[in-house]
């Protein structure tokens, strides 16, 4: 059996689509017949369903030239020789891609820069499987493709990174419903589940910047992200601030703009930095809202309902 | 290329069927007219450290302007979910009122307006209680 290096085999994202189109339809009608936990608003899956079509494009407009990048370093920097048809390279390069994405992911959290790329997919407050596909526009611009490039440094061949990656976004996908509450013990201990990625979707302050997975949480348990959900605090969907309307527009490019204008504003070289790679939130003076600020609030609120168990705001 | 455009026609009415079906199905969260009671609930998610003060609910029952301190917190309906925001409350105050609506303008890419309706019986800003004005 040969395989191509340099052009995908195939494409799983592509393979994959009938599947959410179908298992959309079923999450709605199940819903609907109140068999499962399924919410759906129509505009706000609109947007989500646009917010994918147009990544397609966006994403095919500059695939080319990511692509390209990619292909010359393999061709002429690899540092092994990895073959495609061995099963010990496809197992390598699961773990060391779904490595990577966890990097990549916990970086698109972490730092505005990538963030503003990534906001999108966190805009809506639904957490159903239409919000899977709700993807940036913006990815290529981000840059955040280069974190992949070591894998071809390395030497596997591009093809196998793009397949890899296929395989990492559809696997997510399932993972986006609110219908299956807990996967098996042994499966939740290993793999991102919808339970796990509810965690990450949501905006209560005590789940923030957590478990970036994707398909392994081991990641997660491992370098100290990992959250898991609390049956007794209901994730609540969306972001910190959420957005005023619909408008795909403003879901693509809010955060974006915002940088601009804060750059406008930028006072020194160390303004100019902060606004684009501090966390989300950062203000030369601290009066905006960060994670970090979000959570220590929150502690300190629980330690003050635990010192008394009574007061008004104890449940919040 | 024509079997991109093929494929991108596809893909554009699968999802304008599945905005139909989600749109027929009608399972968003139910969202009644606000009271008092819920917009403290509401508000207290985000501004889980603020007073509420003088609370006024928009005609609809889609809103909120909520006075705490020096801000006004302003609670909004997207679609089944809720939105909010603070601004200052000489600013919500001073906010115009166009097609039976107050008008708020906020420095925030994210939400730059949010709109609560308004009308005879339920004026904005409230009447007859000149403190507020102050
Ligand atoms: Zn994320
Ligand atoms: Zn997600």
């Amino acid at each position: 059996m040969t395989l191509d290096p340099i052009k995908p085999a195939f494409d799983p994202v592509t393979w994959a689509i009938p599947v959410f189109v179908i298992t959309i339809v079923g999450e709605i009608i199940l819903g609907r017949l109140g068999k499962v936990k399924a919410n759906y608003e129509a505009r706000d899956t609109a947007t989500s369903l646009l917010m994918g079509l147009g990544s397609t494009i966006a994403g095919a407009l500059l695939a080319g030239s990511i692509a390209l990048v990619s292909i010359w370093i393999w061709e002429n920097h690899r540092l092994l020789d990895i073959p495609m048809t061995a099963w010990w390279a496809w197992l390598a390069i699961f773990f060391l891609e779904d490595a990577t994405y966890y990097w990549f992911h916990r970086i698109a959290h972490e730092r505005r820069f990538w963030w503003a790329s990534h906001v999108n997919h966190h805009s809506s407050q639904h957490y159903n499987l239409a919000t899977a596909l709700r993807q940036t526009w913006t990815g290529g611009v981000a840059g955040t493709w280069l974190l992949w490039l070591p894998l071809a440094l390395i030497g596997f061949p591009p093809a196998m990174i793009a397949i890899q990656k296929g395989i990492s976004l559809v696997y997510q996908y399932w993972i986006h419903t609110e219908a299956i509450r807990r996967m098996p013990r042994w499966f939740e201990a290993v793999f991102n589940t919808p339970s796990h990625h509810r965690v990450h979707h949501a905006r209560n302050a005590r789940y923030l910047d957590a478990n970036y997975a994707g398909i392994l949480i081991i990641w997660d348990r491992m370098f100290g992200t990992f959250i898991p959900e609390d049956e007794a605090e209901p994730p609540r969907y969306g972001l910190v601030k959420n957005l005023g309307d619909f408008n795909i527009l403003r879901v693509a490019f809010h955060e974006w703009i915002g940088i601009g204008k804060d750059l406008m504003s930028a006072r020194s070289p160390r303004d100019v930095i902060g606004y684009l790679f501090g966390p989300p939130g950062w203000s030369p003076d601290g009066s905006r809202e960060t994670s970090a600020t979000l959570k220590a609030r929150w502690r300190e609120r629980q330690a003050a309902a635990e010192a008394d168990p009574a007061p008004p705001m104890a449940a919040e | 290329m024509n079997g991109m455009v093929i494929q991108l026609l596809g893909s554009a009415v699968a999802v304008a069927a599945m905005v139909a079906l989600a749109a027929w199905a009608r399972i968003p969260r139910p969202t009644p007219p606000l009271d008092a009671e819920a917009v403290r609930r509401l508000l207290a998610i985000d501004y889980p450290d603020n007073l509420l003060e003088d609370i006024w609910i928009a005609a609809d029952g889609a809103g909120a302007i909520v006075r705490s301190g020096p801000r006004a917190l302003v609670l909004s309906r997207l679609g089944d979910s809720w939105v909010t925001r603070d601004i200052a409350w000489e600013a919500a105050l001073a906010a115009p009122i166009r097609g039976g609506r107050v008008r708020l303008k906020l420095a925030d890419p994210s939400a730059p307006r949010l709109s609560l309706a308004v009308s005879g019986v339920n004026p904005w800003p409230p009447q007859g209680d000149l403190e507020l004005a102050a």
